[in-house]
C-alpha cells in the first residue's frame, strides 16, 4: 500500500466525515428552523389569542378569596339542579370531578358532596377556543365558580346523580386549585371490592385511604357512611330524650382505672399520673345514685388494648346508657333494645339513599330486625351451638368464632340480625354484675349482637355496698383502689342497670362493612396516631 | 307313556327336615309313582295349590289397583285445587276404618321434638299480617291448654305497621315470661313479608315447613298423635287440604261444592272425620270463618259450626276476623 493511497484513504475518510458532519449540521439547522417556526407559531397563536380572545374575561384563575367584597350572588346547590331549573342562568360552586376535552368541546363533571352534574364548555359565541382549553386544563378536585345555563338533556346521563339536566358554562373561574398529582383517585377509591382485580383496575388500600383521609372522605361512599353515622347519633339522642333520659358529660381523665386496671392509658398529670377513661360507667352509676333516674352520654372512650383486628380501636365513641328500674332488669333491656330498634327504623326510613350508596361499593344484605327484639338465654345459645357440633362448657364464655356461628344460627331460625343474649354465667362477667337470684352460676347480664358481633355488654349492677365488697374480694380486687366506687352505694342506691355501645361498630355492622376503620373518621389503633 | 319300570335305587330313608322353613307336602310321595309335576302341566291340568296362589295374587293386585285409584283421586285434589274431591273415594275409605279416637294418645314432647338439651324448644312461625293464619292461632290456644307455652309476637323489619290485634293475638303476656327456661315450649310468631306461612324449628335437622296446612299438621301432632288407622289419617289430611285449597282460596263455585261435601259428611257423624273432633274440623272452620261464608249454609254445617263454637277453641280466630 503506497503513501498516496493512504492519504487518499484519509482524505476519503475526511470527506466522509465532513459529509456526516454536514448532514448533522443540516439536520440541526432544520430542527432549529422547525423549532423557531413552532415558537413563532406559538407566539403568533399566543398573540392572536391575546388579541382576539373575545371571551378573555369569562374565565381565569380568580384571586384568592380574602373577603375582598361581599357579593350577593346566589349559588345554587348541585342537588337542586332539577328539570324545574331548565333555561335558567345560575351560579354554582363545585369541585371538578373529571374533565374531558374533545375538539371544540370540553365536558366537565362538577361535584358537590355526593351529587354531581355534567357541564359543557363549547366554542361558540360565549366561549372561545382558549376558554375551552383553559377548562380542559383545570386540575381534578379544584374548586370552581361557574355561571351556566341549565339545559334539559335528551338522554339521561347515567354517570351523574343529576340525570335530567346539564350545564352550558358561560363563565368559569378557579377558586382553589388542586395539585395536579392526587395521592389517590376518587374513582379508584369507590370501586367495589373485587371488581378492580378482575378488570386490572386499581383499588386503593386501607392505609393509603387513611393516610390521605381528606381526599378519601370526599368519596360518595365516605360521605354516605358519615352522614349515616351522624344519623345514628341523632336518633340515639332523640329516642332517649323522648324516653325521659338526661344527657350527661363525664370526665375523661380519671384517677383510677374503672375496670380492674388493665387496658388503660396512663397520662402524666402534673406531678403524678392519671388515666384516660375506658368507660364512663362509674360516673353513670353515680348519676343514678344522685337521682337522675335515667342517663345517657355520648363521648370518647379509650382502650389500651394492643389488638389489631377489624373491630378494635384504641379510641372510639361510646354511646352509654344507665337507668334505674323498678323490679326487674328486663326493664333496662327493653329500654335499650327499643332504642336500638328506633335507630334501625329511623335509618331504614330516612337514610335509604346513603345505605344504597354504601351498598354499591360494599354490597351487603339489608339489616333485618324484629320488634320487640328477640331475647334468648345463654343456655339456649349453648344448646344451639352444641346441636351444631360445638363443644363448650356450661360456664365458658363465647369465643368470637362461636359468636359468629351463633349469629348465623339465630339468623337462620329467626331471620334477625339483632338479638339479645341474656343470663351470662357469673364467672365470665365483671365483679359488679348482679348474680341471678335463683341460680348462683348465672348472672343478670346480657350482650347484644348485630350480625353476629357483640355491640353492647351490660348488666344489672350490684347496688349494695356489702355484696359489692364480697364480689370484689371474690375477684381478688384491691378494695382500696375501688373504695370510692363502693362508697357511692352506701347512702341508698336504686336498683339499676345499663350498657355501652360503640358508635363505630354499630355503623359498621348496620352497613355490613368489614372494618371499623371505615366508620371512624380519623381512626386510632395501636399502629396509627395520624392524621 | 310307557317306560321301563325300575325299582327305587335307595330304600325309604327318614330325613330330618329343618323346621325353620315353610313346609310343603312332598311332591314325590303325594304324586305317587304314576306322574311328575311336568306331567300335570302337560295335561293342562293346573295344580290346585298354584291356582290358590294365583287367586291370592289377583286379589292383592286388585286391592293395589283400588288403592292406587284412591291415592290418585286424592292427589288430583292436592295438585289441582280445581278438581273436586272424590267424595266416594274418601267415604269408601272411611267406611272401612275402625273407630279410632283422636286426642286419646298421650304425646311426649321429647319423642316428637327430639331430646331436651336443657333449653327452650322454640317453634318459630313466620306469617304475613295481610293473611293471619287463623288455624295456627287456634292450635296455639290448644297447645297452651296442654303445655306451658311461652308465646311471643314479633314484627319483622320487612313489614311496617301491623294492626294492634295482630300484636296481641297470642293473648296476654305470661307472668313468668322473663324466664324462658321455665317453659316447655316456645311459640314465636313473627309477622313478616312471606308469601305463605312458614315454620322453623330445628334449623340444623329440619327444613322449614311451608304452608299453613302443613304447619297445622305439625302442631296438631304435638296435641294428639295422628290416627293409627291410615284411612282415617288420610281422610283428615284430605279435609285439611280441601279446606286450604278450595274453601279458602277456591272460587265461589268450588266453595259451594266443598260446602255440599261438608254437609253430606256431617250427615254421617258429628265431626268431619267421624266421631272425634280433629284437625279437619279446625281447618275447615277457620277457612269458613276467613272467607265469611259461614252464614247461609246447610243445616248440618250450621249445627257443626255451633258445636265448634261451643268448644271454645276458636276465640282467638274469631277476634281477628272481627
Amino acid at each position: 500500500m503506497t503513501k498516496e493511497e493512504v492519504n487518499g484513504a484519509t482524505e476519503d475518510e475526511q470527506q466522509a466525515q465532513s459529509k456526516k458532519a454536514l448532514k448533522k449540521q443540516q439536520k440541526e439547522a432544520e430542527k432549529a428552523a422547525k423549532k423557531a417556526e413552532k415558537q413563532a407559531k406559538l407566539a403568533a397563536e399566543q398573540q392572536s389569542a391575546d388579541e382576539d380572545d373575545f371571551a378573555k374575561d369569562r374565565y381565569g384563575l380568580s384571586a384568592m378569596v380574602q373577603s375582598q367584597q361581599k357579593l350577593d350572588r346566589v349559588l345554587v346547590r348541585v342537588q337542586d339542579l332539577t328539570p324545574e331549573k331548565v333555561d335558567q342562568l345560575i351560579w354554582l360552586r363545585a369541585r371538578v370531578h373529571t374533565s374531558r376535552a374533545k375538539g371544540k368541546q370540553c365536558f366537565l363533571v362538577l361535584r358537590q358532596q355526593q351529587f354531581n352534574v355534567q357541564a359543557l364548555v363549547a366554542v361558540g359565541d360565549r366561549a372561545s377556543k382558549q376558554m375551552v382549553k383553559f377548562a380542559a386544563n383545570i386540575t381534578k378536585e379544584s374548586i370552581v365558580d361557574v355561571e351556566a345555563m341549565v339545559r334539559k338533556v335528551e338522554q339521561k346521563i347515567e354517570s351523574c346523580s343529576q340525570q335530567d339536566v346539564e350545564l352550558h358554562i358561560e363563565r368559569i373561574f378557579v377558586i382553589s386549585q388542586a395539585e395536579p398529582r392526587l395521592p389517590l383517585q376518587l374513582e379508584d377509591a369507590v370501586r367495589p371490592d373485587g371488581e378492580g382485580e378482575e378488570e386490572g383496575r386499581a383499588t386503593v388500600n386501607q392505609d393509603t385511604r387513611l393516610d390521605n383521609r381528606v381526599i378519601d372522605l370526599r368519596t360518595t361512599t365516605s360521605q354516605a357512611i358519615f352522614r349515616l353515622q351522624s344519623g345514628v347519633c341523632q336518633l340515639f339522642r332523640d329516642t332517649l330524650t323522648n324516653k325521659g333520659f338526661v344527657e350527661i358529660q363525664t370526665p375523661k381523665i380519671i384517677s383510677a382505672a374503672s375496670e380492674g386496671g388493665a387496658n388503660v392509658f396512663t397520662v402524666s398529670y402534673f406531678k403524678s399520673s392519671a388515666y384516660l377513661a375506658q368507660s364512663p360507667q362509674l360516673y353513670k352509676q353515680m348519676c343514678i345514685c344522685a337521682d337522675f333516674d335515667k342517663v345517657f352520654c355520648v363521648g370518647p372512650v379509650f382502650r389500651a388494648e394492643d389488638s389489631n383486628t377489624h373491630r378494635h380501636l384504641t379510641e372510639f365513641v361510646g354511646l352509654d346508657i344507665e337507668m334505674a328500674f323498678n323490679y326487674h332488669y328486663h326493664e333496662v333491656i327493653e329500654s335499650i333494645t327499643d332504642t336500638m330498634v328506633q335507630i334501625f327504623k329511623g335509618l331504614r326510613d330516612n337514610f335509604q339513599t346513603e345505605i344504597q350508596t354504601v351498598n354499591k361499593q360494599f354490597p351487603s344484605e339489608p339489616f333485618k330486625f324484629l320488634e320487640p327484639t328477640l331475647r334468648l338465654e345463654y343456655t339456649e345459645a349453648l344448646a344451639m351451638l352444641r346441636e351444631a357440633g360445638v363443644e363448650m362448657g356450661d360456664e365458658d364464655d363465647l369465643s368470637t368464632p362461636n359468636e359468629k356461628l351463633l349469629g348465623r344460627l339465630v339468623k337462620e331460625k329467626y331471620d334477625t340480625d339483632f338479638y339479645v343474649l341474656d343470663k351470662y354465667p357469673l364467672a365470665v362477667r365483671p365483679f359488679y354484675t348482679m348474680p341471678d337470684p335463683t341460680n348462683p352460676k348465672y348472672s343478670n347480664s346480657y350482650d347484644m349482637f348485630m350480625r353476629g358481633e357483640e355491640i353492647l355488654s351490660g348488666a344489672q349492677r350490684i347496688h349494695d355496698a356489702q355484696l359489692l365488697t364480697e364480689r370484689a374480694q371474690h375477684h381478688q380486687i384491691d378494695l382500696e383502689k375501688i373504695k370510692s366506687y363502693i362508697d357511692s352505694f352506701r347512702y341508698g342506691a336504686p336498683p339499676h342497670g345499663g350498657g355501652g355501645i360503640g358508635l363505630e361498630r354499630v355503623c359498621m355492622l348496620y352497613l355490613g362493612l368489614h372494618n371499623v376503620r371505615q366508620t371512624s373518621m380519623f381512626p386510632r389503633d395501636p399502629k396509627r396516631l395520624t392524621p | 307313556m310307557s317306560m321301563y319300570q325300575v325299582k327305587p335305587v335307595c330304600p325309604d330313608i327318614k330325613i330330618d327336615l329343618p323346621t325353620c322353613m315353610y313346609k310343603l307336602p312332598n311332591i314325590h310321595t303325594r304324586q305317587g309313582n304314576s306322574c311328575s309335576p311336568d306331567h300335570a302341566l302337560q295335561n293342562g291340568d293346573v295344580d290346585p295349590a298354584v291356582k290358590a296362589l294365583e287367586a291370592r295374587q289377583d286379589e292383592i293386585m286388585r286391592k293395589l289397583y283400588e288403592l292406587k285409584a284412591a291415592v290418585e283421586g286424592l292427589a288430583k285434589t292436592v295438585t289441582t285445587p280445581d278438581a273436586d274431591l272424590d267424595v266416594t273415594v274418601s267415604s269408601s275409605l272411611s267406611s272401612q276404618s275402625s273407630s279410632c279416637a283422636i286426642f286419646k294418645g298421650t304425646t311426649n314432647l321429647d319423642a316428637l321434638l327430639g331430646k331436651d338439651l336443657g333449653a327452650l324448644r322454640d317453634i318459630v312461625i313466620n306469617a304475613n299480617p295481610a293473611k293471619p293464619p287463623l288455624t295456627l292461632l287456634v292450635l296455639h290456644g290448644l297447645l297452651c291448654q296442654r303445655y306451658r307455652v311461652l308465646s311471643t309476637v314479633h314484627v319483622h323489619s320487612s313489614v311496617s305497621g301491623v294492626r294492634p290485634q295482630l300484636l296481641s293475638c297470642l293473648g296476654p303476656k305470661h307472668a313468668d315470661s322473663y324466664a324462658r327456661h321455665m317453659f316447655q315450649l316456645g311459640f314465636t310468631l313473627i309477622w313478616k313479608d312471606v308469601p305463605k306461612p312458614q315454620m322453623k324449628f330445628s334449623v340444623r335437622n329440619m327444613c322449614p315447613i311451608e304452608g299453613e296446612a302443613n304447619v297445622a299438621r305439625f302442631l296438631f301432632k304435638l296435641l294428639a298423635p295422628y290416627p293409627s288407622d291410615p284411612a282415617l289419617a288420610t281422610l283428615v289430611d284430605s279435609w285439611v287440604d280441601t279446606a286450604f285449597y278450595q274453601l279458602a282460596d277456591g272460587s265461589a263455585k268450588e266453595r259451594a261444592a266443598v260446602l255440599r261435601a261438608v254437609n253430606s259428611a256431617l250427615g254421617r257423624g258429628p265431626w268431619l272425620s267421624g266421631p272425634e273432633f280433629s284437625l279437619a274440623d279446625v281447618a275447615c272452620y277457620c277457612c269458613l270463618l276467613q272467607n265469611g261464608s259461614a252464614a247461609s249454609t246447610a243445616a248440618n254445617v250450621q249445627r257443626w259450626i255451633k258445636s265448634c263454637e261451643n268448644l271454645g277453641h276458636f276465640g282467638p280466630a274469631q277476634l281477628l276476623v272481627k
